[in-house]
């Protein structure tokens, strides 16, 4: 068995350096774009081992400090909260690891390994994860401090309690991951599970901060509408505290500093209940992990798509060749997860404030920026929907994965194909950002119809003047991607993430400074529209301008673009 | 440039870096043959094929397509030409129909045309049960048959196929096969590569054999048998030019 978990540990860090390693670029262009995807971990692998050594130095300051009789070190305390993410991430982390970045384990069943040891084999690539990185060196420094301290007997007892903690959590992350091989193979229910965790929990888990953040300000203000503070159950909060103490990291807390005041019964009943807690958690991770390899490579239903769109459709104003490129970059919005978030993001976001001003007469604050009517909303809302196209626009020739190279070898110029998916991107973000206006309109109609009129206007201006920075950028710092995935995986390149944003604030600013300029500081908002016209005309003519650089840079690297898997 | 050669290359040469793919190859395909482009692994026909459809361009040498050089034109020479890729070359989420719509429609064709193809060629290639499935739920044998749809659709004069039998079953095989000897009879043309010699042998009417980035021999199938002594097979005559002796096996007793 030590010989096979020798081969997997090989194996990963072979895989490890291999991918630091081998940069495999065409040109100097595209292995300063791979250099740059890889600064991102490299950076980090630098900062944990100072990172490491701190923590280390914590834990053992930690456990001198129980050792001499301090209960609740403050060190240890703040620990205490740390480590009491570590298992939300072990459920959490896998979902956001594009699904490939751990081994399935199906394949392996070719090989003449025991299930038992592939369990372990697998359970152990969880040592790998960063939370548990970050947890190790403090918990097995405790005992070191503990030993530095004199207290020997709570040094043997810490040690335990680390170990079971780690067993712990690599239980949860085994049992996390196994469960999302297994929804992820019936391909429908991995999307809407991305799906799920990239626009609905996300927007959902804004609410109490948002209520919170309401009431705060409606308190501060003295309004009638505060309310009273919320009293909860005593069953609850009984039950709760129980919650709490039986959560794994407050198991080891108690465990440790029972030792450390030599209780005795006390640090023995937590650590059989971190033991039990392991056991019941690898025995349910081995039970679903033996799903997992019975389980087929793939599942779920064929997808069949309505066909009334196919035929004879065309976007007004585009040569067909652009227009059927505008509808394919559509197309992969509307059916991916990603894409779909792009799309109900915004809408999903616009919900969540809705709620909240429906609750709350003035408005929400975030900080710096207030919204107290619905033109802010509406505002807000747009620009958000224009920023959400980021991922999909700055990376929009390699998104198309194989079909770029059906594009490539269509008979169309770069220009139409360009012009297809500028427009293709603009109506995706275009949904959305409507979709807000209106809602937003719903809610609050008030306001001067020229602030309504000029958010689309604006809008339109800013991404006259995006849409060429997003093509050259896609075509400098392609990005092979799975837009099916939930987390980096379905990101743009990071350089081009970061130029986009930049291009997005530094093409919104105008309209933004125009908007503010004539409505708040000149008070006359009846202009704003033909300002706002006259700027989207003044931006269009840039954005042609624009193109044809971008066309350039495009052609020149259309060779890696077909190149890139 | 030959006005009856489909493909003409002088020189053609493609560097990737200090490393030589194509070496100076003369290509020479006629109009309405069905040449049959092999060599071995890694010996540069998917190289010379991405060359001649204009997804990378040549380090060295001249290329004429139907006439046309790809550099020069590229849009017109697109449009005369239908690909199978490599990579297959199909948005994974498109469905069948959408796929060919969306060729259709950057060849410019209307749609009473492409629908009518359309159905044509999924009858044909048994696809028609999934015209309006994701072209990401199909096997890899279907997506082979899509792909050769949307390449036939534009009704091309040339055709480029990068292994078009590979992973695709006996009933379907033979269906492509009769397909593109159709294709050949009406007088288009057909640049294949393949690693299954009986089928080459077969269809073909000229062959060119690369190694190691340059051209060991072409020309038609029965000059090539006739240069090489006569009545030897494909494969004979294949290992005979890149190489491929038998090697001895004496090492390997513990298998």
């Amino acid at each position: 068995m030590l010989k096979i978990l020798r081969a997997f540990a090989w194996l990963r860090w072979r895989m490890l350096l291999n991918s630091l390693e081998k940069a495999g670029g065409r040109d100097t262009l595209e292995r300063f774009s791979l250099a740059i995807e890889k600064i991102g971990p490299i950076m980090a692998a630098v900062l944990m081992v100072p990172s490491g050594l701190m923590l280390a130095a914590g834990g053992a300051a930690s456990g001198y400090a129980l050792a001499r009789g301090d209960q609740q070190p403050l060190l240890f305390e703040a620990a205490r909260y740390l480590l009491f993410a570590v298992p939300i991430f072990g459920i959490v982390g896998p979902l956001f690891m594009p699904a490939a970045d751990r081994t399935n384990p199906v394949r392996l069943l070719l090989l003449p390994i025991p299930r038992s040891t592939l369990y372990v084999a697998q359970t152990s690539a969880a040592f790998g994860d960063l939370w548990v990185l970050v947890m190790l060196p403090f918990v097995l420094f405790v005992p070191i401090g503990l030993i530095a301290g004199g207290a020997f007997a709570a040094a043997v007892v810490a040690l335990i309690a680390s170990v079971l903690l780690v067993v712990v959590v690599i239980g949860i992350s085994s049992i996390a991951t196994s469960l999302l091989h297994l929804a992820v193979r019936d391909r429908r229910r991995g999307e809407l599970l991305a799906l799920l965790f990239i626009v609905i929990i996300p927007a959902a888990s804004m609410l109490p901060g948002l209520l919170h953040g309401s009431r705060q300000r409606a308190r501060i203000e003295g309004r009638a509408e505060a309310r009273e503070p919320v009293h909860i159950p005593s069953w609850v909060a009984t039950t709760g505290d129980w919650a709490i103490a039986a959560y794994p990291t407050e198991l080891y807390v108690a465990s440790t500093r029972a030792a450390a005041r030599l209780d005795v019964p006390a640090a023995g009943a937590r650590l059989a209940a971190l033991a039990a807690t392991g056991l019941c958690l690898h025995a349910f991770g081995m039970f679903v992990f033996a799903r997992v390899l019975a389980s087929p490579g793939s599942t779920g239903a064929r997808r069949a798509v309505p066909m009334r769109a196919a035929w004879g459709r065309t976007v007004p104003g585009l040569s067909p060749g652009a227009s059927a490129v505008a509808l394919a970059q559509i197309r992969l919005a509307l059916r991916t997860p990603r894409g779909r978030a792009i799309l109900l993001s915004p809408v999903m976001m616009i919900g969540v404030f809705a709620v909240v001003m429906r609750r709350q007469i003035g408005g929400m604050d975030f900080g710096p920026l207030a919204l107290n009517s619905g033109v802010s909303l509406a505002a807000f809302g747009s620009f958000v929907s224009l920023l959400s196209i980021l991922p999909i626009a700055m990376n929009q020739f390699a998104v198309d994965k194989a079909g770029l190279t059906l594009a490539l070898l269509s008979p169309l110029t770069d220009g139409e194909y360009l012009a297809g998916k500028a427009v293709g991107n603009g109506l995706i973000a275009a949904v959305p950002a409507l979709l807000c206006v209106l809602v937003s309109f719903v809610l609050s109609p008030g306001g001067s119809p020229a602030l309504w009129g000029a958010i689309p206007l604006a809008l339109l201006a800013t991404y006259f003047l995006v849409a060429p920075a997003a093509a050259v950028f896609s075509a400098l710092f392609p990005r092979v991607v799975d837009l099916n995935s939930i987390g980096r995986g379905s990101n743009a390149h990071g350089l081009a993430g970061l130029l986009g944003l930049i291009a997005f604030v530094a093409s919104a600013a105008p309209s933004v400074l125009i908007m503010l300029v004539v409505s708040k500081w000149l008070g006359r908002p009846s202009l704003l529209p033909v300002l706002l016209v006259v700027w989207c005309a003044i931006a269009y003519t840039i954005g042609r301008i624009l193109f044809h650089p971008a066309r350039k840079i495009f052609a020149r690297r259309r060779e890696n673009l077909a190149m890139i898997r | 440039m030959h006005a009856d050669l489909a493909v003409q290359t002088t020189g053609l040469t493609r560097d990737f870096g200090s490393f030589r793919a194509v070496d100076g190859i003369d290509l020479i395909v006629p109009a309405g043959s069905l040449y049959g482009f092999l060599g071995p692994n890694g010996a540069g026909k998917s190289t010379t094929i991405k060359c001649l459809t204009g997804l990378i361009r040549p380090t060295a040498g001249s290329i004429a397509i139907l006439g046309t050089d790809p550099l020069i034109d590229p849009v017109s020479v697109k449009r005369r030409i239908g690909v199978v890729p490599e990579d297959l070359a199909l948005f994974e989420r498109l469905t069948a129909q959408e796929t060919l719509s969306f060729v259709a429609q950057v060849h410019g064709i209307d749609a009473a045309t492409a629908r009518h193809r359309s159905a044509d060629l999924l009858d044909v290639m048994e696809l028609k049960a999934a015209g309006t499935t994701l072209v990401t739920d199909f096997s890899h044998g279907m997506r082979k048959k899509l792909s050769l749809a949307a390449a036939l659709l534009p009704a091309p004069k040339l055709l480029f196929l990068d292994e078009p039998f590979e992973g695709i079953d006996a009933v379907a095989s033979r269906q492509i096969k009769d397909l593109l000897l159709s294709f050949v009879a009406r007088g288009g043309t057909i640049f294949l590569t393949s690693h299954i010699l009986e089928i080459v042998e077969r269809l073909s009417t000229h062959i060119g054999v690369i190694a190691n980035g340059k051209m060991v021999a072409q020309g038609r199938i029965e000059e090539l048998r006739a240069g090489g002594g006569g009545g030897k097979s494909l494969e004979e005559l294949f290992i005979g030019l890149v190489g491929g002796d038998a090697k001895s096996y004496a090492g390997l007793d513990w298998i």
